[in-house]
């Protein structure tokens, strides 16, 4: 369906005005718009019903004074009194406060008398001329002091002269001003109490829905235990109940939640717990048992060689001595990766120190590294946790940055440690990895600040599309090891 | 002066030590008088059989063999301690000598340089396994460094602050929030304070900024 342009705009304007205002506001609307149209138009209704009974009213009396007045001055004009003449015209005018003039021609159309006194306006004369056989004649007059109902009435069918009469509609039209006044004060008062009663009734309205909002608010703040009061048994009170029900659910699925992530939480701690402790199971058991026996064969095979006077024998030797010490070496690599004994034996410097050398070695990158904590040794957590977050914050650096500069820094500040891993390589946009847009990425930077986060700590990363990038790795010192590297500086002090 | 090298084998795996005694066996100079497994047996056997030469390994279970060395200095001053052991990081290797010992072999060439290392020492030398010499050199000898002219001065008061947080491992971000600047002119007092002073790196920073005491750890 198609709708004018022009129409649209009108109807989004009105929707504009009409949705901008509070429901206060349109209700308080609606209710004087109802009383004064009301008003209004009753007001117009009883004016002009009232305005055309009192003119048929005007009328019949405009013939009946003149009716009167020709059968009084019948006598009296044959007599030719013209005093009593003046009497009853002064009379007429006097009995009736409607009637505005009266006066007597005779039959010759000559004022025989008038209540105007000297200024007699001729032309009133031949303004309602009026046929003898005639009954009576009314005409209505519009002169500068309203409407005058005038009715000529022949005195013994026209032989002794014509009686007229005039009757304006002042105070007709006092009245009906009276009468406007009145009903339009009405309006006002009503209009009155209808806006007092209308902002109580919104008030009971709006006052639930405020508080609902109110509510709503805190509960998206994480407030659940927020609750509104059923006001009254209305639609408004049936959303506050369905509201309340609907935060007693979000509670529960939020309590449930929480505990799923403790649960999470401490599977994972687990899992890399358990996963570390494999590691440095496997790596002592190659480093033990495998690499001690693979030497213990390189030396026999060392002696066999040396001993037996069979050239073959030797060369065979030789070569099983150089095969055995080729998977030595290995091993030691694979023990090596999975877990640097060095991080356990003499802690984290050495170990990462032999990290960046390694790295350096086979990556062809320049790695500085800085490592500044006053204390000799971290707890085990804290040591394992770094080691493996900077390890995996290096491999980053190898596979995706193109990097030539790297620097790595650890350094104690205040309550934490705080390490940076800086690469003057090619950046990568932020939100795109964050938006999930490399799973592999992601899942590498998600692991890094889940092992961050399992101690306290937070992961910072900041990149730049050709600018290199920056990770930022923060943890706090746990507190039982303070206490030890206190006494151990109090002792040596 | 004996006729022999009298030697105690001091390593956890028999496996090791039955190989180790047949190559020492094939030299007719030395002789293998006992073998321990832990470190405490070491000691105890030390004392016993006052050998000429121990050889050590570091990773054994109890007291372990960094800490084993210090004890037999002490204990047998004339036993000669040469470390046959697995790691091959300068740090084992520099602690070992640290504490005392003559030689430091690494097991897997030990089918090699075994023998002449026990020559060695026995003459009184240090012995240090070929690969690992470069590393200790490095370790011993001053790294060359640039270092930076003294342009500190040079900076700006925004160059100087920014740098000093930048030292003490603020993100960008949090200086730009401390400042009350933006990421974006954080990074360009950083790089121009970073290019005046000559350094490359976040690590350079701090180096630089410790030996000039404009921070400090705590």
């Amino acid at each position: 369906m198609q709708i004018h342009p022009s129409l649209r705009n009108l109807l989004q304007r009105f929707w504009d005005i009409a949705g901008g205002v509070s429901v206060r506001s349109k209700i308080l609307g609606i209710v004087l718009g109802l009383v004064l149209l009301l008003g209004l138009g009753i007001t117009v209704q009883v004016r002009q019903a009232l305005t055309q009974t009192m003119a048929a009213q005007l009328a019949e009396q405009s013939v009946s004074v003149a009716r009167d007045l020709a059968a009084r001055s019948t006598d009296l004009i044959l007599l030719n009194d013209l005093f009593a003449l003046h009497r009853l015209l002064q009379e007429t005018k006097a009995n009736n406060q409607n009637v505005a003039y009266a006066f007597l021609l005779d039959s010759q159309g000559h004022v025989l008398a008038s209540t105007f006194g000297e200024t007699f306006p001729v032309d009133l004369i031949t303004a309602n001329p009026i046929e003898p056989t005639a009954h009576h004649r009314t005409l209505i007059f519009a002169t500068n002091q309203g409407y005058v109902w005038d009715t000529a009435v022949p005195i013994l069918e026209g032989q002794v002269g014509v009686a007229r009469v005039g009757l304006s509609d002042t105070s007709l039209r006092a009245t009906l001003t009276t009468i406007t006044n009145q009903l339009l004060l009405t309006t006002a008062l009503v209009s009155l109490i209808g806006v007092t009663a209308a902002t109580f009734l919104t008030w009971i309205l709006t006052r639930p829905i405020l508080d609902l909002a109110q509510a709503a608010q805190a509960v998206a703040r994480g407030d659940f235990t927020q609750r509104v009061k059923r006001w009254a048994n209305d639609e408004i009170g049936e959303l506050a109940t369905a509201f309340n029900q609907m935060v007693g659910e979000l509670a529960k699925a939020d309590e449930i939640r929480r505990e799923r992530e403790i649960l999470r939480r401490q599977l994972l701690e687990k899992v890399i717990v358990t996963q570390e402790e494999e590691r440095k199971r496997i790596a002592r058991e190659l480093h033990d048992s495998t690499s001690q026996t693979l030497t213990s064969l390189i030396m026999g095979l060392k002696v066999m060689e040396s001993s037996c006077s069979d050239l073959n024998i030797q060369l065979q030797a030789h070569d099983l001595r150089q095969i055995a010490a080729q998977t030595l070496e290995e091993v030691h690599d694979l023990a090596m990766q999975l877990r640097p004994r060095l991080l356990d034996d003499l802690g984290l410097r050495a170990a990462l120190e032999r990290l960046v050398k390694e790295w350096q070695m086979r990556h062809r990158l320049s790695i500085d590294l800085m490592y500044h904590v006053p204390h000799e040794r971290l707890p085990d957590v804290v040591e394992t946790a770094l080691y493996r977050i900077i390890q995996e914050a290096l491999t980053n650096v190898a596979r995706h940055a193109q990097a030539r500069n790297v620097s790595v820094l650890i350094e104690q500040r205040g309550e934490e440690l705080v390490a940076v891993v800086e690469d003057d390589g090619v950046g990568f946009d932020i939100s795109r990895i964050e938006m999930g847009d490399s799973a592999q990425a992601h899942l590498g930077l998600a692991g890094m600040q889940e092992r961050a986060a399992l101690l306290g700590g937070t992961i910072t990363f900041e990149s730049e599309i050709g600018r290199g990038t920056s990770i930022y790795i923060q943890l706090p010192i746990p507190k039982a090891e303070e206490n030890e590297v206190e006494n151990y500086d109090f002792a040596r002090g | 002066m004996k006729s022999k090298t009298t030697i105690l084998l001091a390593d956890d795996h028999a496996v090791l030590r039955a190989g180790l005694r047949l190559l020492l066996s094939q030299e007719a100079h030395l002789e293998v008088i006992g073998e321990a497994e832990s470190g405490l047996e070491t000691l105890r056997l030390a004392e016993e059989l006052q050998p000429d030469l121990i050889l050590l390994d570091i990773s054994m279970p109890g007291l372990n063999g960094l800490e084993a060395i210090s004890l037999l200095r002490k204990r047998v001053p004339q036993t000669r301690i040469l470390i046959l052991t697995m790691h091959d990081d300068v740090h084992y290797l520099r602690q070992a000598l640290q504490n005392g010992a003559s030689g430091y072999v690494l097991k897997k060439a030990a089918d090699v340089e075994l023998l002449s290392a026990i020559q060695a020492v026995m003459q009184g030398e240090i012995y240090v396994h070929s690969s690992m010499t470069r590393s200790l050199l490095e370790d011993i000898l001053p790294v060359a460094q640039s270092t930076p002219p003294e342009q500190w001065d040079l900076l700006s008061e925004r160059e100087k602050e920014v740098l000093r947080l930048v030292a003490y491992g603020y993100t960008s971000q949090e200086i730009a929030d401390q400042l009350g600047l933006s990421a974006k002119t954080i990074e360009t007092y950083r790089a121009r304070g970073m290019e005046k002073l000559g350094l490359s790196s976040r690590a350079a920073l701090v180096r630089f900024a410790l030996s000039k005491g404009l921070i400090s750890a705590e």
